[in-house]
C-alpha cells in the first residue's frame, strides 16, 4: 500500500467536503420526496418553499393505514409476494442452469448462452401482448401469479450471466475430491458446488428481487384489480386520480423506497459486485 | 433407454441443468417473441384478441406505420432521448469515476451511496421528478425564479419542448451511476506502473488522460455506451409515468406508443408492429455486445 500515492491531509479534507456536496446534490431528489412526505398540504403550497418540515405532518402514512381505496400497505405486501414469487424462481432455475454452462461443454451451449443474453435486450412491449394473451389462456390473469410468472423472465438471464462466473471460477480439483467421496455430478453439485457460490446467489437474489420490486409494466397490465395490483401500480393510479395530492404521493413513495433501502443498507457489497458485472441493466 | 443414458455421459449432462431453466424462457419469453411477430402481420382488435379467427394483412400494419406521423415522431423522440441521455450520463459517470478514483478517506462510502438512484424503482423515480419540475410548488421552478432567469413559471411537463428535457435529467440520474461504476471498475484494470512511468517521462496530467487513460479504457466504454444505449432505447416506465407520451404526443417513445396502440387503443396488431420495429432496433446494436461480450468466451 504504501507504494501507492497517498493524499496529502489538506487534499484528503478537500475531496471529501467535494465528496460530500456531490451527493447532496445528487440525492436530492430523495431528500425533497421524503420531506414533502412529512409536510401538510399547505406548507407543500407555500411560497418561499421550506426546505425542512416545519410542522411534522405524519397524517399521509397513518391515512394510508386505514381502509381506503389505495391502500399502500396492501399493495406494498401484494409487491412483496410477487418480488419473493419472482426471486424464487429465478433462483431455483438459474442456479443449476448456470452450473451446466460453466461446467459442461456439451452441444448447443454457445447458442443456450447467446439465447441468454439476448433475453436481457428485450423490450417489454415486445412481449406485453402475447403474455397477456397467454396468462388470458392459463387463467392467471388478474392473478398474482401472472406478474411472478413474467418478473421471473427478468432475473433469470441476468443470474444465469452472473452465476455462471462464480461457477466456473471454482477449481475442477474440488469436484474431483468430491467424486472420490462418493458424490455423483448432482450431489457434488448440490453438497460442494453452491455452497461456495452462495455470494454468487446472493446477488442473484438481491437483482431478482428489486427488478421485480421496480416492475410496473407487467403488474399493470397483467393484474386488473386495484387491490391484487404492486405498488409501483399503485402509485401510477394513485397519480391519476389524486394528481397533486403530493403528501400522499410522496408517502406513497417513501414507503417503496423503504426495501431498496434495507437491501442497500444491509448487503451494499452484493450490489456493487453486480453493477460490476456488466451484466446489468442500466 | 440405453442410448438416452449414453447421451447424457460425461458433458452432455450440463443439458439436463439447464434444460429447467431454457424452457422457462422458451415459454415465456421465447414463445411470446414469435407469437408478438404473428400478430403484427395479422388484424387483431379486443373483439378478437383472445378467441376468434384472426385475418392476415400481411404488411399492412407495417405499411401504416410509415404513413402515421405519432409514430415517426416516436421513433426520432426515442433516438434524441437515447443519443442525448448517454451523451450526458457518460460525461457525468465518467468524471465522477476519475473523482472517485482518488484515494481520499470518502471516496469508496460515498460512491457507495451513490448508487442508490439506480436501485430505485423507476415509477418512484419518476414521481420525484414530476415533484422538482411541478409548476407552482416545483423547486426548479422556485430556483429558477430566485436566480431571475424567468419571471413566470415554466409548465415543463405540459409543454412539448421542456417535457422532453425534464424527461432527460430525470433519466440521466438513473443512468450516472450505472456509467459511473462500470467505469471505476474499468479504471482499476489499469496497470499503476504506467502512470508512473509517464510521470516520470515528464507527461502532464492531460496528455496522460488522452493517451493512457481513454485509450485503455476503450473496451470499457464501448460497452458502457451499447449497454446504455439498450437500455435507454427501450425507456418505458419513466415516460409512461411522467408524461404518457404527451403532452400531444410530443414525448412518446417507440414503447410507450406500442402501449398506447394495444392496451388503451386495443388496435394490438399495430401495437406489436411498433414493438417489433423497437427489436430490430435493439438487436442490431446489440449484435456489437454480443460481438464483445463474447470474444474472450472460447474456453
Amino acid at each position: 500500500m504504501d507504494e501507492e500515492k497517498r493524499l496529502s491531509r489538506k487534499t484528503n479534507i478537500l475531496f471529501s467536503v467535494i465528496a460530500v456536496a456531490l451527493l447532496c446534490v445528487l440525492l436530492f431528489p430523495l431528500y425533497w420526496a421524503l420531506i414533502t412526505s412529512l409536510k401538510t398540504e399547505q406548507e407543500i403550497f407555500q411560497n418561499p418553499p421550506t426546505f425542512y418540515p416545519h410542522i411534522l405532518n405524519t397524517k399521509s402514512y397513518a391515512a394510508q393505514v386505514e381502509t381506503g381505496d389505495f391502500n399502500m400497505f396492501r399493495s406494498f405486501a401484494n409487491s412483496f409476494l410477487i418480488s419473493m414469487g419472482a426471486t424464487v424462481i429465478a433462483v431455483l432455475l438459474a442456479v443449476p442452469a448456470s452450473y451446466g454452462i460453466a461446467k459442461y461443454h456439451f452441444k448447443a451451449r454457445k447458442a443456450v448462452l447467446l439465447s441468454f443474453l439476448v433475453t436481457q435486450m428485450l423490450p417489454v412491449s415486445v412481449l406485453l401482448t402475447p403474455m397477456f394473451i397467454m396468462f388470458k389462456n392459463m387463467h392467471v390473469y388478474n392473478t398474482w401469479v401472472a406478474a411472478v410468472l413474467a418478473d421471473a423472465t427478468i432475473g433469470i438471464p441476468f443470474s444465469v450471466l452472473i452465476l455462471k462466473n462464480y461457477f466456473a471460477s471454482i477449481p475442477k480439483d474440488l469436484e474431483e475430491a468430491a467424486y472420490l467421496d462418493g458424490c455423483n455430478k448432482f450431489s457434488a453439485f448440490v453438497r460442494i458446488l453452491i455452497p461456495i457460490a452462495k455470494p454468487g446467489v446472493m446477488v442473484c437474489a438481491i437483482f431478482s428481487f428489486l427488478y421485480a420490486w421496480g416492475d410496473l409494466a407487467y403488474g399493470m397490465t397483467f393484474i386488473l384489480d386495484q387491490e391484487k395490483r404492486p405498488i409501483t401500480a399503485g402509485i401510477f393510479n394513485f397519480m391519476g386520480q389524486y394528481g397533486t395530492k403530493w403528501s400522499y404521493l410522496t408517502a406513497f413513495a417513501v414507503v417503496t423506497i423503504i426495501p431498496v433501502a434495507i437491501i442497500f443498507i444491509f448487503m451494499q457489497k452484493y450490489i456493487v459486485s453486480g453493477m460490476t458485472s456488466g451484466a446489468v441493466k442500466g | 433407454m440405453a442410448k438416452i443414458k449414453k447421451f447424457f455421459r460425461y458433458e452432455n449432462v450440463g443439458i439436463l441443468f439447464v434444460l429447467p431453466a431454457f424452457l422457462y424462457m422458451l415459454v415465456f419469453v421465447g414463445y411470446p417473441i414469435i407469437h408478438n411477430l404473428i400478430l403484427s402481420f395479422q388484424d387483431v382488435n379486443a373483439g378478437n384478441l383472445v378467441r376468434g379467427t384472426k385475418n392476415f394483412i400481411l404488411f399492412d400494419n407495417y405499411l401504416e406505420l410509415f404513413q402515421d406521423s405519432v409514430f415517426t415522431a416516436s421513433l426520432w423522440n426515442t433516438l434524441r432521448f437515447t443519443v442525448l441521455c448517454l451523451v450526458f450520463q457518460f460525461i457525468v459517470g465518467f468524471a465522477l469515476a476519475l473523482f472517485f478514483s482518488k484515494r481520499f478517506s470518502f471516496a469508496k462510502p460515498v460512491r457507495g451511496i451513490l448508487l442508490v438512484p439506480w436501485m430505485i424503482p423507476i415509477t418512484v423515480t419518476a414521481l420525484m421528478f414530476k415533484l422538482l419540475f411541478a409548476t407552482d410548488i416545483g423547486i426548479i421552478n422556485f430556483l429558477l425564479r430566485s436566480l431571475h432567469l424567468i419571471e413566470k413559471n415554466i409548465e415543463w411537463l405540459t409543454t412539448p419542448g421542456t417535457a422532453m428535457f425534464a424527461l432527460i435529467c430525470a433519466n440521466v440520474w438513473i443512468g450516472i451511476p450505472f456509467n459511473m461504476i462500470l467505469i471505476s471498475t474499468g479504471l482499476t484494470t489499469i496497470p499503476k506502473e504506467l502512470y508512473e512511468s509517464a510521470s516520470i517521462d515528464g507527461a502532464g496530467k492531460v496528455q496522460t488522460f488522452w493517451r493512457i487513460t481513454l485509450p485503455l479504457l476503450k473496451p470499457t466504454i464501448e460497452s458502457v455506451l451499447i449497454l446504455g444505449f439498450i437500455y435507454t432505447f427501450k425507456v418505458y416506465d419513466l415516460v409512461y409515468v411522467m408524461t404518457s407520451g404527451g403532452p400531444v404526443n410530443s414525448t412518446h417513445m417507440l414503447s410507450t406508443y406500442s402501449y398506447k396502440l394495444s392496451f388503451e387503443m386495443f388496435k394490438y396488431s399495430k401495437g406489436s408492429a411498433v414493438a417489433n420495429v423497437l427489436l430490430v432496433i435493439l438487436l442490431f446494436v446489440g449484435v456489437f455486445y454480443i460481438r464483445a461480450t463474447t470474444e474472450g468466451e472460447n474456453d
